[in-house]
């Protein structure tokens, strides 16, 4: 017992040491600017942020709080919210969130850099003719393509419709590889990143959702989504054992180890797809809806995640000015472009990208060949019951039918 | 002792801690019964009061709700056998002379230091990768499985985890108690010729009541609220087949933005298992012997 | 019922036992490798020993997390909250023990229901309480708010425990002239003192584990604790398992080290605490 106490007693002492050394600084006169993101793969370079920018202005402190994937961040911002203490600057994913943020959210429109960001990544973001949320970056995804592999099967075309995809897969299928990694135990897979591509082709994905919303279609008697199952099915046909096993992890290690020929995974994955093999041949191609390469050979490029300014903050301008910095001077631009490797959403920054798959999703953007991310416009609780619906699907509980009855019925229930 | 006294006393000794309880747990509870009568999607500065209409809604339309419910029954039921018997065995086996008893004790408590979430990817990734790697090694028909990818794989996937976690914890309560058996009452009982499996249930398992009611109500508390490990583990997947009540609360309160259907629901899920508990303690109390 | 001399069935047992014991090392040896290999490397075989060790992966993380600072805020927070809550709630459990009466009774009952109650459903009104108390961003605060959380439990340890206690040595005490306060901390804390080391480990797991509490209270990095360094590697899509592990690694040994200290004491406190449930 003696020994325990003494035991404690030493923590104790070397931990209020500790302490003692940490309390040291403390400035006065300076305003906090409090900032919520969840990149956490950028926490050092913030850091890096935080500190220029006690040169740039020296009178504004910034407080970054970074709040990761596996965290849970929307919980984590909504809870303080709810408690009374949201940050300054913080980040929505898309314009459902920002609904429910609706009553904190303040009109950027007359901002400097409104100007210069490319009109469809400003769109979501506009409620009653005013801009909310300012973006940094544009990403897309699809199918990610091993070119080594599609090369030595003989497929020397890149498919544009599902006819030409499934043709592919029979080569690579014949030549003694998997042709598809299917991550779709992952909810953002399948029920979001999957599911967007019918919702997105439509040929205008806005009146679509309305016109659901409003009763007058319904997602069974869709023809892009009924012809979608056959994409759906050539993944299922062609792809790895046990597909409502593999999460992100997983597929994206068949990848690497050659094992497959394609994931369905976006420009996020590149870096670890150069880290494991730094000689990779990678590209991306779209996921076709149908036979029509104009419809279908389009990739769904949006906007991640928009800045938007709490306005019960004391530090609006503050907030609004460090927002502007980042895309007007030199130094944001760099960290845009150089630190996070980011395709920017502006039309005066120019990218500095390197890998195949960024590179290729510039050139379908070049070609105008793109498609929005319609999920972010989805009601809340909607990517959820998706996937439920079309895991179902993959596991052979329920019919193709009965799927989009179930995602109609679902549209339904979250729409009132 | 004067009434004054006795008051000041009380406070000292019960006071603190009750303070702390009240603030951190009791009054954010009541003021969670007030959110069941709201619309609120947890962020906005009013609720909205709605009277009933949560309850009625939970009660007339969400069958997911009582799925999940259902879910976490048949998981705590598999869970709390499992893991008795389980840490029952370990500890009748580890009181014998053997050697190796001390390391093998701390190896079975040694989950315990792993936190929930990190757990759940953890487990995730040995019944995805690790099983597939050694059912291709040894062509065994369980470990081939899609693991975590079908509803029954899922929930044998969550009961193994939460029998690994708490195994150890309950085997170190059972050799605590085991050991404390008077050892007389055994040798008397052989002397009598009494077979092993009749001194165990005429002797040793009716002298274990006590100890089997704290095991039970503590597989019960961590089980029934089971949270953070399913979330890592199968967020609730495939098709929401393992979705616990405590997941299905948070996601009603967070994903769907609904934080007053999210209260209703804690508050009726409070209100049942509050009851069971109380059953399965009176009723393991009855049973126990007083050594 | 324990066996006097080794003989087979005995033997079968232990063999039953040890191979029990290596499936429970199982996701250690997981942990463990992994945490020494490079990222890529894990990424393409997580299940192989290393080729090459990364002992890199180390270095960085303690590095990137600022880990000294991080321990440090750890064993604060744990320390202070462990060694609190065994004073205060061994002090309730024995008045409620000692002094039957409608007032503890429904105190007890709370605390019961207060361990079966989801920490999801009072987060938001929790956090409420957290923010107008200014606990946010401060250690104390988070300490505080461990003090309401943790006490049932360790109410629910000690009560079962003290119920075994004689009364005999409280009464001579008492005959003897002690005071209350002198009964219960000359005579009643040395008696408990084995439930006190059960305590004190299982509610420092908790706490030193916790990652919902710490997340929601403090958000300035200088204060996180393990748990949030070790989450500060997994992102949206991608997770940096190298340094996680590594971490993860980094952050068990204090709690292993303590565990192993004190393992004696724990079945001899859980021992005389279940005599009477």
């Amino acid at each position: 017992m003696k020994k325990v106490l003494l035991f404690v007693i030493i923590l104790g002492a070397v931990a209020s040491m500790c302490y003692a050394s940490g309390q040291a600084e403390k400035g006065s006169e300076v305003k906090e600017l409090n900032l919520f993101h969840f990149k956490v793969s950028q926490v050092e370079q913030w850091e890096e942020i935080t500190e220029v920018y006690k040169n740039v202005v020296p009178t504004v402190n910034l407080n970054i709080e970074t709040v990761g994937g596996a965290a849970d961040w929307s919980t984590a911002l909504k809870t303080k919210f709810a408690a009374g203490a949201g940050p300054d600057i913080f980040i929505v994913d898309g314009p459902a969130l920002a609904k429910t943020f609706s009553e904190y959210l303040t009109d950027l429109s007359d901002e400097p850099w409104v100007e210069h960001v490319l009109e469809s990544a400003k769109r979501p973001m506009v409620f009653d003719g005013k801009l909310m949320g300012m973006p940094f970056n544009i990403e897309g995804y699809g199918f990610i393509y091993n070119k080594a592999i599609f090369r030595e099967a003989g497929v020397l075309k890149t498919p544009k419709t599902i006819d030409e995809l499934r043709q592919a897969a029979e080569k690579i299928q014949n030549y003694g590889v998997t042709p598809f990694g299917n991550g779709y135990s992952e909810w953002w897979v399948i029920g979001m990143h999957l599911m967007n591509i019918p919702f997105a082709s439509q040929p205008d994905p806005e009146e679509f959702s309305n016109a659901l919303d409003s009763g007058k279609t319904t997602i069974v008697e869709n023809e892009i989504f009924q012809s979608f199952k056959d994409l759906f099915d050539l993944t299922i046909q062609y792809g790895n054992k046990n597909p409502l096993t593999t999460d992100h992890n997983a597929q994206m290690s068949l990848f690497n180890t050659g094992q497959v020929a394609m994931v369905q995974q976006g420009n996020w994955k590149e870096v670890g797809i150069y880290e494991a093999n730094p000689n990779a041949e990678v590209g991306i191609i779209p996921i076709p809806v149908n036979n029509d390469p104009d419809v279908s050979n389009r990739v769904p490029v949006g906007v991640p995640f928009y800045w938007v300014i709490n306005n019960q903050s004391i530090v609006q301008d503050e907030a609004k000015q460090f927002l502007n910095w980042m895309v007007s001077s030199e130094t944001g631009n760099r960290y845009l472009t150089d630190e996070f490797s980011y395709i920017p959403a502006f039309d005066n920054i120019k990218s500095n990208l390197l890998g195949g798959i960024s590179n290729d999703l510039l050139t379908y953007a070049g070609e105008g060949k793109t498609i929005p991310w319609s999920f972010t416009t989805w009601h809340d609780g909607m990517y959820n019951e998706f996937a439920e619906h079309t895991q179902k699907y993959v596991a052979g509980k329920i019919t193709y039918d009965e799927m989009l009855q179930d995602m109609q019925d679902s549209w339904v229930k979250l729409a009132k | 002792m004067t009434l004054v006294k006795k008051t000041g006393l009380t406070l000292l000794f019960i006071g603190p801690a009750s303070i702390f309880f009240i603030l951190i747990i009791a009054y954010p509870f009541f003021s969670g019964i007030y959110y069941s009568f709201t619309e609120w999607n947890g962020v906005n500065a009013k609720p909205i009061w709605v009277g009933m209409r949560n309850f009625i809604e939970i009660f007339k339309e969400d069958s997911q709700f009582f799925a999940s419910f259902w879910f976490t029954v048949r998981f705590t039921v598999t869970t709390l056998i499992l893991t008795n018997v389980l840490a029952f065995a370990f500890a009748l086996i580890l009181i014998q002379p053997i050697k190796s008893r001390g390391p093998l004790r701390t190896v079975f408590f040694l989950p315990n230091v792993i936190g929930g979430v990190l757990l759940g990817f953890i487990w995730r990734f040995i019944l995805v990768n690790g099983f597939g790697t050694i059912g291709e090694l040894t062509n065994l028909q369980v470990f081939m499985l899609p693991w975590l990818g079908s509803p029954e794989t899922g929930f044998w996937g969550i009961v193994i985890v939460y029998t690994w976690r708490s195994v150890g914890y309950l085997m170190i309560i059972y050799i605590a108690h085991l050991l404390n058996i008077d050892t007389h009452l055994l040798e008397a009982a052989k002397i009598d010729g009494a077979s092993s499996f009749g001194m165990f249930s005429k002797i040793i398992l009716p002298l274990s009541m006590s100890a089997i009611t704290v095991c039970l109500f503590l597989v019960l508390s961590w089980t029934f609220k089971s949270f953070d490990i399913v979330l890592s583990l199968t967020a609730g997947g495939p098709f929401r087949s393992t979705e616990t009540v405590a997941l299905n609360i948070y996601y009603e309160a967070f994903s769907y933005s609904n934080f007053g259907i999210g209260s209703a629901k804690s508050l009726i899920y409070f209100i049942l298992v509050g009851g069971v508990t109380m059953l399965q303690v009176r009723f393991t109390k009855s049973r126990e012997v007083e050594v | 019922m324990i066996a006097q001399k080794r003989n087979t069935k005995v033997t079968i047992a232990e063999i039953f036992v040890i191979l029990a014991a290596l499936l429970f090392l199982a996701p250690f040896y997981f942990v463990i490798v992994n945490s020494l290999k490079p990222f890529g490397e894990i990424l393409k075989n997580a299940a192989s020993l290393p080729q090459v060790f990364a002992w890199s992966n180390y270095s960085k993380a303690i590095e990137k997390i600022n880990f000294v600072k991080v321990l440090c805020n750890s064993l604060i927070i744990t320390t202070i909250s462990v060694f609190l809550l065994v004073i205060f709630g061994s002090m309730t459990s024995w008045w409620i023990v000692r002094h039957k009466s409608k007032l503890t009774t429904i105190l007890f009952f709370a605390f019961v229901a207060a361990m079966i109650t989801p920490f999801q459903s009072i987060m938001i009104p929790l956090m409420r309480v957290v923010t107008q108390l200014h606990f946010v961003n401060t250690h104390i605060g988070l300490i505080i708010v461990y003090m309401g959380y943790s006490t049932p439990f360790t109410v629910f340890l000690y009560h079962g425990f003290i119920k075994s206690v004689p009364l005999q040595l409280e009464e001579a005490a008492l005959i003897d002239g002690c005071n209350t306060l002198q009964i219960f901390f000359h005579i009643v804390i040395p008696l408990i003192k084995s439930m006190t080391v059960t305590v004190l480990i299982l509610q420092a797991l908790l706490i030193w584990n916790d990652f919902l509490l710490p997340l929601l209270i403090l958000s300035k990095k200088d204060l996180h604790t393990i748990p949030l360094a070790v989450f500060s590697f997994f992102g949206q899509y991608t997770n940096r398992w190298d340094y996680a592990l590594a971490t993860l690694v980094l952050g068990m040994l204090p709690i292993v080290i303590f565990f192993l200290l004190l393992q004696k004491y724990v079945v001899a406190g859980v021992r005389s605490g279940s005599v009477k449930g």
